[in-house]
C-alpha cells in the first residue's frame, strides 16, 4: 500500500515538476508571450504592431526558438478599450511568461499595476511614456519602455525648424487629448529656451471623430504662421493637407513620428510631397532603411495581412525582438526575475541592426527615446537628420 | 407566467418554493466564484455587475418609461469623474459613489427637460447632444478631465483579509445586488407603475392622474443616477479616467444591452450587461472578427428573440416547467 502511495506522490511529482520549477507561462518546450491589441474598433489599423510581433515569433520558431524553446504567442483583440485588455490580462494570467506591445495610453495606464502585482515583465508598451516617471521604482522593475517622449519630440521638432529651416512663426494643429496637448508644451519649452527666435501664431485642436477639417485649414491659414506642426492621426494628416492645398496654403508643414510610414503617399497622395516627418529611434522606416527592409520581408512571409503595413509590422517586430534578446540573456530556466536582470544587460543595442542603440540598467528602464527627421521626396521618405536622442527620464 | 391572486402576491420577487431554491442556489454559486474559479472569471463577473447596474437604470429610462437617451456615456463620465477627483481628495468611497449617482441624477434632471417636449427621434438627437457635449467640455479642460495624463483614481484597498481581487468583486456584487433588488421596488411601486403608464399611453396616464411632467424628470433623474454609479465603480476598478473612455459607442453599448437584455425587465438588464461584455470576450481571439461576431449575434437575437434574452429565458422556464407535458 506504502508502496503504491510512493509511485502515486512521484507520478504527481513528475507531472508538476516542471510547472513549479519553470514557473508560469513556460515549458521545456515552449515560452508563451501574450499580446493584447486593437484589433478592432478606431484604433484597429495600430493592431499590425500585434501581427508584426506575432510573425517575427514565428519566424525565431524557424530559426530554432530561443535556447530550444519555441515562442508561442498568445494574441488578443481589446477594442482600444482599457476594460477589455484588462480583462484579456487577466485571461492569459497563469498561461503566460511576459506581456509586449501593450498599445494605447488609457490600455497602459489603467492595466499598469498589472505586471508588478503578477510579477510580470511588459517590453515596450506603446503609450505616453510620462506616465511612468513618477511610477514608484519597485512597480517600475517590470517595464521597460523604447518609445518616444511626445513633448520632447515637438520640442525638437520647435527648435530644428527655427535653426535650420528659417522658420519663425509656428503654428500647432493638433488632436485634443494627451498625444496633441504634450506637444504643445514641447514647443512652448523651446521658444521659452530660445526667445526672440521664434512665435507660436495658434494652437488649433480637433476631435479625433471629425472629418470636415475645411475650417481648421482656414484657421491655420488666418494663423500667418510659415510652419506648422501636426500632431495627428494618419487619416487626418491627410485630410488636413487636402484642405490646405484647396486653400492654396503651404507652409513647411511638419508630421509626428506616427505619419513616419510611407504609406502616408497612399493615404493623401500628391499633396504629401515635400512635408518633413519624425521617425522613431525605437523602430525603422521600410523604404529608408536596409534592415527595416529585410526585417519587412521577413514578417510579410509569415503574416501576409502585413503587406502595405510594413512600418507597423516592423514597429511590432521590433517589440518581439526585445523579447527575444531578454530570453536570450534570461539563461536556460528563465524565471521574470531573471528575464528582467537579462533586459537590464541590453547596452548600445540595436535589435536586428534597426533604430538607434538601447541601454537598460537597473536604475534605467526607457532604453532609447528619440527621433529623426525624414523628407518626403519622390514617394520615399528620406532621412535628413541623424536619431535625436533626449534624455531618458526614467 | 403565473396565477397571480392578491397584489401582496403580485409584489412578492419569489412566489415559489422552486424558485427560491434556484435563486438561492445562484446566490450561493456567485458568492463562492471568486474562491473556485480563475482570477480572469471573478473580473469578468465584476465588471457584469457594474455594467448591469447602468443597464438596468437604462432600462428603467428606455424599458419602462419609454423614452429615449443616447446621452448615458455624458453621464457615465459625469459619474467617473466626479468619484475620480472625490477619490483623489481622499473622501470615503461610498460618499463618492453617492456623489457621482447624484451629479450624474441632477445632470439627468436637466436632460430630461426637453423630454417634457420632444419624442422618439428628436429626443434622441436632444440626449446625443449631450453626450457630445459633455465629453468636449471633459476633453477640453484639463481641471475636470485631470490633465493630459488623464485622472489616476486611488483602487480599491482590500478589507476583512480578502485579496485585491476578491474585494472588489465582492464590493460590486454587493452594490449590484442592493440596486437590483431597489430596482424590482421601484417597477412595483407606484413610481414604477407610472412610468409604465407613460410609457403606454402618456395621455391617458395624464387623464387617470399621473404628473407627466414630475414622472418624466424623475425617470431620467433615476436612470442617470444608475449610470452615474456605473461610472464611479467603472473608475474605481480602472484606476483611470481620460474622456476617450466616453464616447458615443459607451452610450451605443448600453443601448444595446437594453434592447438585446430584453425592454422593460431587470433580469433582462443583467441578461444584457452580460452579452456585451462576454461576447467580445469570448471571441476576442478572433481579433479583426470580433466586431463582426458582435453584430451577427445581435442580429441573430432580434430575428429569434424579439423579446430579447429575458424573452428566451421565460420561454425556457415555461418548457420546464410544463416538462414533458408540452
Amino acid at each position: 500500500m506504502m508502496k503504491r502511495g510512493l509511485i502515486f506522490f512521484l507520478m504527481v511529482s513528475l507531472i508538476l515538476f516542471p510547472v513549479f520549477v519553470l514557473g508560469q507561462g513556460l515549458t521545456d518546450t515552449e515560452v508563451v508571450i501574450g499580446l493584447t491589441t486593437p484589433l478592432s474598433g478606431p484604433a484597429a489599423l495600430w493592431g499590425v504592431t500585434g501581427l508584426g510581433a506575432q510573425a517575427w515569433a514565428n519566424y525565431i520558431n524557424d530559426q530554432g526558438g530561443v535556447h530550444g524553446r519555441k515562442i508561442k504567442v498568445i494574441l488578443k483583440d481589446d477594442g482600444y478599450n482599457p476594460a477589455r485588455a484588462m480583462a484579456n490580462l487577466q485571461e492569459m494570467k497563469g498561461k503566460i511568461f511576459a506581456v509586449t506591445a501593450l498599445l494605447g495610453t488609457a490600455v497602459v495606464s489603467a492595466c499598469r499595476d498589472f505586471f508588478h502585482e503578477n510579477k510580470m515583465p511588459l517590453i515596450l508598451p506603446y503609450g505616453n511614456t510620462r506616465m511612468f516617471v513618477d511610477y514608484p521604482k519597485e512597480k517600475l522593475r517590470y517595464i521597460f519602455v523604447a518609445y518616444p517622449d511626445y513633448e520632447d519630440e515637438a520640442a525638437f521638432f520647435t527648435s530644428y525648424a527655427i535653426r535650420q529651416m528659417g522658420t519663425k512663426k509656428i503654428t500647432l494643429f493638433y488632436q485634443n487629448d494627451d498625444y496633441g496637448k504634450m506637444a504643445i508644451e514641447g514647443v512652448k519649452r523651446t521658444l521659452k529656451e530660445m526667445p526672440g527666435k521664434g512665435e507660436l501664431m495658434a494652437t488649433i485642436p480637433y476631435e479625433v471623430v471629425e472629418r470636415a477639417l475645411g475650417t481648421h485649414a482656414l484657421k491655420l491659414k488666418e494663423s500667418g504662421a510659415d510652419t506648422v506642426l501636426f500632431y495627428t492621426t494618419m487619416s487626418h494628416a491627410a485630410l488636413i493637407l487636402k484642405e490646405m492645398a484647396k486653400i492654396g496654403y503651404k507652409p513647411k508643414s511638419i508630421f509626428s513620428f506616427p505619419m513616419g510610414d510611407p504609406i502616408m503617399y497612399k493615404i493623401a497622395g500628391e499633396v504629401w510631397e515635400g512635408v518633413y516627418v519624425a521617425a522613431p529611434a525605437n523602430s525603422g522606416v521600410p523604404g529608408a532603411d536596409r534592415e527595416a527592409d529585410k526585417v519587412a520581408e521577413i514578417i510579410k512571409k509569415y503574416d501576409p495581412n502585413i503587406v502595405g503595413k510594413e512600418y507597423l509590422g516592423v514597429f511590432g517586430a521590433v517589440s518581439m525582438m526585445y523579447v527575444v534578446e531578454g530570453l536570450k540573456k534570461a539563461g536556460k530556466n528563465p524565471t521574470a526575475d531573471t528575464m528582467i536582470k537579462g533586459l537590464e544587460k541590453i547596452k548600445n543595442w540595436k535589435p536586428e541592426g534597426i533604430g538607434a542603440p538601447a541601454t537598460f540598467d537597473e536604475n534605467r528602464h526607457m532604453g532609447v527615446t528619440g527621433v529623426r527627421i525624414m523628407h518626403a521626396r519622390k514617394g520615399e521618405h528620406v532621412p535628413i537628420t541623424d536619431f535625436v536622442i533626449f534624455k531618458p527620464r526614467f | 407566467m403565473d396565477l397571480i391572486e392578491s397584489y401582496r402576491e403580485e409584489l412578492r420577487l419569489i412566489r415559489k418554493p422552486w424558485t427560491g431554491f434556484w435563486v438561492g442556489m445562484i446566490f450561493f454559486a456567485v458568492i463562492l466564484l471568486p474562491w473556485f474559479s480563475p482570477e480572469y472569471y471573478a473580473y469578468i463577473a465584476t465588471l457584469i455587475f457594474i455594467y448591469s447596474i447602468g443597464v438596468q437604470g437604462q432600462n428603467l429610462l428606455i424599458g419602462y418609461t419609454g423614452q429615449i437617451s443616447f446621452g448615458q456615456a455624458g453621464f457615465l463620465a459625469i459619474g467617473a469623474f466626479t468619484f475620480g477627483h472625490l477619490s483623489r481628495l481622499g473622501s470615503p468611497i461610498l460618499i463618492n459613489l453617492l456623489c457621482a449617482g447624484s451629479a450624474a441624477g441632477l445632470f439627468g434632471l436637466l436632460v430630461g427637460f426637453p423630454s417634457l417636449r420632444l419624442k422618439g427621434p428628436y429626443l434622441a438627437i436632444a440626449t446625443l447632444g449631450f453626450g457630445i457635449t459633455v465629453y468636449q467640455i471633459l476633453a477640453n479642460s484639463e481641471i475636470l478631465s485631470g490633465g493630459r495624463m488623464g485622472l489616476s483614481v486611488p483602487k480599491l484597498t482590500p478589507f476583512l483579509g480578502l485579496t485585491k481581487s476578491m474585494s472588489i468583486y465582492y464590493f460590486n456584487f454587493f452594490l449590484f445586488l442592493f440596486f437590483t433588488l431597489f430596482s424590482y421596488n421601484l417597477v412595483s411601486s407606484y413610481i414604477g407603475r407610472a412610468f409604465i403608464a407613460i410609457r403606454d399611453n402618456d395621455i391617458a396616464a395624464e387623464v387617470t392622474g399621473v404628473n407627466l411632467a414630475r414622472y418624466k424628470l424623475l425617470s431620467f433623474a433615476i436612470s442617470s443616477f444608475y449610470t452615474g454609479i456605473q461610472g464611479g465603480l467603472y473608475a474605481l476598478l480602472m484606476g483611470y479616467l481620460e474622456p476617450n473612455m466616453f464616447t458615443f459607442m459607451e452610450a451605443i453599448t448600453l443601448f444595446v444591452a437594453v434592447i438585446i437584455g430584453g425592454l422593460a425587465s431587470v433580469e433582462g438588464s443583467i441578461f444584457g450587461a452580460a452579452f456585451v461584455i462576454l461576447i467580445p470576450q469570448i471571441f476576442s481571439g478572433y481579433k479583426e472578427l470580433v466586431p463582426v461576431i458582435f453584430g451577427v449575434t445581435i442580429i441573430i437575437v432580434l430575428i429569434f428573440e424579439p423579446l430579447g434574452l429575458f424573452g428566451r429565458w421565460m420561454k425556457m422556464r415555461l418548457y420546464l416547467r410544463n416538462w414533458p407535458f408540452r
